[in-house]
């Protein structure tokens, strides 16, 4: 048994708004120097491209749990709120 | 649809419901608001729900009444290595009767099951209600604005207990807006499906009784813990990791959680197992210290979103205090409409309640240990200091054996060294 973070729409509810409810600006995440949203988010949604120094935020699998908002030292977000009532993720048996 | 009532209570989770419950059990005409589908559909813990003495007075047969899980009657904390484990194992029959110590629980269950027993007290429950911003007159809160539509609720108090994050604590300027690393720990659990009898056997259980057991040693060297709880036919294995040592680390959660699952003796217990669930949320874990301003004009915070939690390594405590603060909360709006006045002054009142009661008195007794339990010794060096030793007070290799001293105090010098032991002997004492 592991958890795959590929397969997280397996075994994890979503509802996903295409309006995506946190936004990152990404020339700050660029200049960062820590980027331990890369690492500490659970849901692996952020990933940092060396090669291309390009930051991806995927929100389609977040599970709502705040990690990014704590660690990012550098306020990157443009939004960050928690979906529109009804959508994102949805905890069956938890 | 209806949009001015007596009180709104943001979050229908332990600390909202029961505020709600409270408040609508004396007639007032209550608005509890939940951003998901259903109460718990955004919901997690690590599993264990203590004893509920502020609900007690409701339910007076809580037990018979609520839907839950198993009732815990082991409990154990464990020392873990790569390849050896240490347990403290407590099992009583004590806990074994009504008014039990505490429950496994599902969320998406449990909280439904409490926001609808304060509906049928009377409160109108809005799902699918994310609150957007709290709207201010001359400075006070008197209501919410919703982000689906824009909708605005008026009342002349707000609850806030929506959560960790609590964007309307934010919003009310009652927390500050940038939370410490050092203050937040992050939550990962894996549900896992076993049938009932195998976990029966595998934990030495019978009937509805539970286990619970907290670990040490198995995040790779990151301050944090694991824990294992057994549900009715399904086990909640999951991690806890402070934010700060974990973003230095440049460690996964999810790497964690793996590594832990193939560890000897947890894969033993987990063998068998299919994964039903992956799920995570924040833990505000600064303690005291962390405690925002818990009212403002027109405006309490109640549970998590004061920073209500109490993590001391052996017990961790939220929901218990979630739910008290919720009935505070909610009595002291009673108060204030009975006095019809909402401003900070009079809501202060439950700032008082909270500190009569253990939740303020636990919380202040346990100011020390956050800063404690900030030692990275504890989570790599004692476990391997105590599996170690053990390992050779057990072994027969056909050599002479040294004092238990001598071998006690070579095995502190080898691992965490003599100095800091004494050290965190002295902190551990004072923190606990």
């Amino acid at each position: 048994m592991k958890i795959n973070l590929d397969e997280i729409f397996d075994y994890t509810s979503f509802n996903v708004d295409r309006d995506p409810h946190i936004k990152l600006d990404e020339n700050i995440c660029k200049s960062c120097d820590q980027r331990a949203c890369t690492n500490c988010c659970p849901a692996r949604c952020y990933t940092w491209d060396e090669e291309n120094q390009k930051m991806t935020f995927v929100h389609d699998g977040c599970l709502e749990c705040g990690t990014c908002y704590v660690v990012c030292q550098n306020d990157a977000f443009t939004r960050w709120r928690y979906p529109k009532g009804g959508f994102g993720v949805s905890f069956r048996m938890t | 649809m209806k949009t001015n009532f007596d009180a709104i209570v943001v979050g229908a989770g332990p600390a909202g419901s029961s505020a709600a419950l409270t408040m609508a059990r004396t007639g007032l005409d209550v608005a509890l608001l939940e951003r998901g589908a259903f109460p718990g559909e955004k919901n997690m813990f690590g599993g264990v729900l203590h004893r509920l003495t502020a609900l007690e007075e409701f339910f007076p047969n809580f037990w018979e009444q609520a839907p839950l899980e198993r009732h815990i009657v082991k409990k154990a904390l464990s020392f873990v290595t790569e390849g050896a484990c240490f347990n403290v194992n407590f099992d009583t029959e004590e806990s074994d009767k009504p008014p039990y110590n505490g429950y496994t629980i599902s969320r998406p269950k449990f909280d439904r099951w409490l926001a609808e027993e304060a509906v049928k007290a009377g409160a109108t429950l809005l799902c699918r209600s994310t609150v957007d911003d709290v709207i201010k007159e001359n400075g006070k809160i008197v209501g919410v604005t919703l982000l689906r539509d824009g909708g605005e609720l008026r009342a002349p108090v707000v609850i806030a207990a929506d959560g960790a994050l609590s964007f309307t604590a934010k919003k009310a300027g009652l927390r500050r807006p940038k939370f410490d690393p050092s203050h937040q720990a992050v939550g990962i659990k894996a549900l896992i499906d076993l049938p009932k009898e195998v976990i029966d056997d595998r934990f030495g259980l019978v009937r509805d009784q539970g286990a619970s057991n907290e670990i040490v040693g198995c995040t790779a060297g990151v301050r944090g813990g694991s824990f294992l709880y057994t549900n009715y036919d399904s086990l909640s294995l999951g991690m806890v990791l402070h934010l700060s040592s974990l973003s230095k680390s440049g460690k996964t959660p999810y790497d964690l959680l793996n590594t832990f699952m193939e560890q000897p003796q947890i894969a033993k217990l987990l063998r068998g197992g299919r994964l039903l669930e992956y799920s995570a949320h924040l833990v505000p874990e600064g303690g005291y210290d962390m405690v925002p301003e818990l009212a403002g004009d027109g405006i309490m915070l109640a549970g998590d979103a004061a920073a209500l939690c109490i993590v001391t390594g052996l017990n961790l405590e939220g929901i218990n205090l979630a739910t008290q603060s919720g009935v505070l909360a909610g009595q002291a709006a009673i108060e204030a409409h009975q006095q019809r006045d909402f401003s900070k002054a009079v809501l202060s009142h439950y700032r008082q309640l909270l500190e009569e009661s253990y939740v303020l008195k636990d919380l202040k007794l346990y100011r020390r240990t956050p800063k404690m339990l900030h030692n990275d010794r504890i989570y790599s060096q004692y476990p391997e200091l105590i599996c170690g030793m053990f390992d050779e007070i057990y072994r027969i290799d056909g050599q002479p054996k040294e004092t238990m001293t001598k071998l006690m105090l070579r095995k502190v010098k080898e691992t965490v060294g003599l100095k800091s032991m004494l050290t965190d002997v002295y902190g551990g004492w004072r923190a606990l």
